[in-house]
């Protein structure tokens, strides 16, 4: 049987992938330490020296600054990549709804059907990814929430405009949480299980796919291909 | 759906806790004529209560100078230049020519008790004790028919000039005919409406008038709201906290005197220049938050140090107050320097949603459905683990029954 190459993430696409991977271990151990300081500063250093806190959130902030980034340009190339766009995906068009059936059924009928084409990028796919960015869109307006009430005095080293934004950007989610800041932040730590419940489906789908498809799909994320029989 | 279609309307209308404290010359010059003539038309009318604040100052003993140092204060506390500090000091002594009534609703007393128990009572405290208080169901003398003769009275005098000032929740549910007041048994909510009709405007103290408040905590029986929830078509100021600071009481009323306006309102209706802090960032303590040290349980170590309340609960990160600069008792101590952490008193569902001694993620919340209360770590353990069964399944059936790609 004759296999055939497919490129499927580009370079950048990869390295985007990999620094959000990273950048989610580094906000969650750091969230749950913010939520919960889960070990202790050594007692007999004075305050100045140590910083712990400080640090943790520092972190935080900083991944979350690099999913900032990494979001926006995400969703930049769901519309403009010269590669897959994944928008053309996410369409409710006929074809793409049912793409999205057949391959939920191949999931669900643990492969005993497989009626699409499995050398692109799918609609089920495009969906799954979605959710997650919603998600991360979500950590990032709540997050942001929080941030903000540490600029009270509505200034900031890069001037008034970066409070006043953030107000305006992200306030709603008082609303949309239930009306306190405490809610705001109930949900910001619910959503990370929500997003650790995406990762362990995303993880166990990729490694299904692989052993019972038996295209390399594994691989993808690594040398940005995987392979296809041919005929 | 309403209410939080409204709340999120405000929201975008608000400007954040910023208090433009820069506005140029010009500005202030008209500002200073305004208040001037203003003050001059207070002082000629006949000041409607007996006391003056001289002679209330010298009964405890203070002289001219501590009541402008403490002018110089409020100047600086409602964000004017300290070329106004005479005309503070000047609205301090024609207060009493504010008519207020005072309600007490569905609350302890406590604001009221903050006020008037101390026993070295403090400036703030004092100019509160001369304003020209035409009503006051906890303090007058008069009951039953005579005091709401009393009242229509005062109300007919003063139509459309008086403050009101309401200390207390609102009891609008089923509960509501539980509470009532007067010979005529009306209920709180007729009582506010019927007496804010002639208000020109209404200051909700502490933070059941505010929000609810205490009565308004789950399963909030009497379905207890705030001033604003009823009151809809008269300017309310909320100034919250519980017990409301002194301070800021008299800081809202001296703005009131000063302009005949109420001053700048953040989101929720409380005055930026109390509100506008946050506990948090004031704190002295902060610098054991950012160190990480922490209290871990009361009396140990850490507690004998200073250290950090967080893990006791302190929901500073998450309070909007001045508590930490003014702090109380002519600046004495406030709740974190005495060593508890703040309840987060001056937000809106403090009860339900800040006041527990743990952090937030070690707290019990019900469940949006209602149902039972979990901490969001175990929630989120929970879905991980339904996650987790989940995946195992659907995987032993793909080993058992599922068909690879190879197979024939
Ligand atoms: C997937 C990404 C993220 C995860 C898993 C995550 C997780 C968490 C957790 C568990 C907490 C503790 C909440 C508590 O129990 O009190 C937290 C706090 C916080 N997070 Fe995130 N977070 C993420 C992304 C973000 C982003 C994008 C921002 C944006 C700036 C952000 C800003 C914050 C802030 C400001 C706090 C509160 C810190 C404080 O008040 O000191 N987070 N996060
Ligand atoms: S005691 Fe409370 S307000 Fe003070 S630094 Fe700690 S968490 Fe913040
Ligand atoms: S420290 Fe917090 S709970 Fe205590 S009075 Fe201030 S705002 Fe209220």
């Amino acid at each position: 049987m004759a296999y055939k190459r497919v490129e499927r993430m580009t370079a950048f696409m990869r390295i985007n992938h990999w620094v959000v991977a990273i950048c989610m271990v580094a906000a969650v151990v750091t969230g749950l330490y913010i939520g919960h300081p889960y070990y202790q500063s050594l007692i007999a250093d004075p305050a100045v020296d140590k910083y712990v806190m400080a640090w943790n959130r520092w972190i935080h902030f900083i991944a979350a600054i690099i999913f900032d980034v990494s979001s926006i340009v995400v969703a930049y190339l769901y519309f403009f990549s010269r590669f897959e766009k994944p928008y053309k995906k996410l369409l409710p068009t006929p074809k793409n709804i049912m793409e999205f059936f057949l391959v939920f059924f191949n999931l669900i009928t643990f492969n005993r059907t497989k009626g699409f084409d499995s050398s692109h990028g799918d609609s089920f796919n495009a969906v799954f990814f979605f959710v997650f960015h919603l998600l991360l869109a979500w950590m990032l307006f709540s997050g942001l929430q929080l941030y903000v009430h540490g600029l009270a005095h509505g200034q900031s080293s890069i001037g008034t405009w970066w409070p006043a934004m953030l107000h305006l950007a992200t306030d709603w989610t008082v609303v949309v949480c239930g009306g306190t800041y405490m809610d705001v932040r109930i949900w910001h730590h619910m959503s990370m299980y929500f997003i650790i419940v995406w990762v362990m489906i995303h993880v166990y789908y990729q490694i299904w796919r692989t052993i019972f498809w038996q295209e390399g799909d594994i691989g993808i994320v690594i040398g940005g291909s995987k392979f296809v029989k041919e005929n | 759906m309403g209410d939080r279609r409204e709340a999120l309307a405000k929201m975008f209308t608000a400007k954040g806790g910023r208090v433009n404290t820069n506005r140029g010359q010009a500005y202030y010059d008209s500002l200073m004529d305004m208040m001037n003539r203003r003050l001059l038309e207070l002082e000629a009318m006949p000041s409607a209560s007996r006391t003056s604040i001289k002679s209330v100052l010298e009964a405890e003993g203070l002289n001219r100078r501590d009541f402008m140092k403490w002018a110089s204060a409020a100047t600086a506390m409602l964000m004017l230049p300290a070329q106004f500090t005479p005309l503070v000091a000047k609205a301090a002594e024609v207060m009493n020519r504010v008519p207020i009534i005072w309600l007490e609703l569905q609350d302890c007393a406590g604001n009221s008790e903050a006020i008037l128990r101390s026993d070295a009572p403090t400036i703030d405290e004092l100019i509160l004790e001369v304003v020209s208080l035409e009503f006051n169901e906890t303090l007058m003398a008069a009951a039953g028919h005579q005091a709401e003769e009393h009242l229509e009275e005062a109300m007919k005098t003063f139509n459309g000039k008086y403050l009101c000032v309401v200390e207390g929740s609102i009891p609008v549910g089923t509960g509501k005919e539980w509470c009532t007041i007067g010979a005529r048994a009306e209920t709180f909510e007729d009582h506010l409406r019927h007496v804010a009709s002639g208000a020109a405007a209404l200051v909700a103290v502490g933070t059941c008038a505010t929000f609810g408040g205490v009565p308004a905590a789950a399963p909030n029986p009497t379905g207890a709201v705030g001033v604003q929830d009823v009151i809809k078509n008269k300017p309310v100021i909320n100034i919250p906290a519980c017990p409301a600071n002194p301070a800021n009481i008299t800081g809202t009323i001296l703005h009131f005197v000063l302009t005949g306006q109420v001053p700048e309102l953040d989101h929720l209706g409380r005055p930026k220049f109390a509100f506008g802090y946050r506990i948090h960032d004031n704190c002295e303590r902060r610098a054991h938050f950012d160190a990480g040290e922490f209290v871990e349980e009361w009396g140990d170590e850490g507690a004998k140090n200073n250290f950090c309340l967080y893990k006791m609960g302190c929901k500073g990160p998450m309070t909007f107050n001045n508590c930490s600069i003014v702090r109380y008792n002519e600046a004495v101590n406030w709740p974190i320097g005495a060593g508890h952490g703040c309840i987060g008193c001056s937000e809106p569902q403090f009860w339900d949603k800040y006041a527990y001694e743990r952090p937030m993620a070690d707290a019990r919340i019900k469940a949006p459905t209602g149902g039972v209360e979990k901490t969001v770590d175990e929630f989120g353990l929970g879905l991980l683990t339904a996650a987790g069964i989940g995946i195992g399944i659907h995987a032993a059936i793909s080993m058992a029954a599922g068909k690879k790609e190879g197979d024939a």
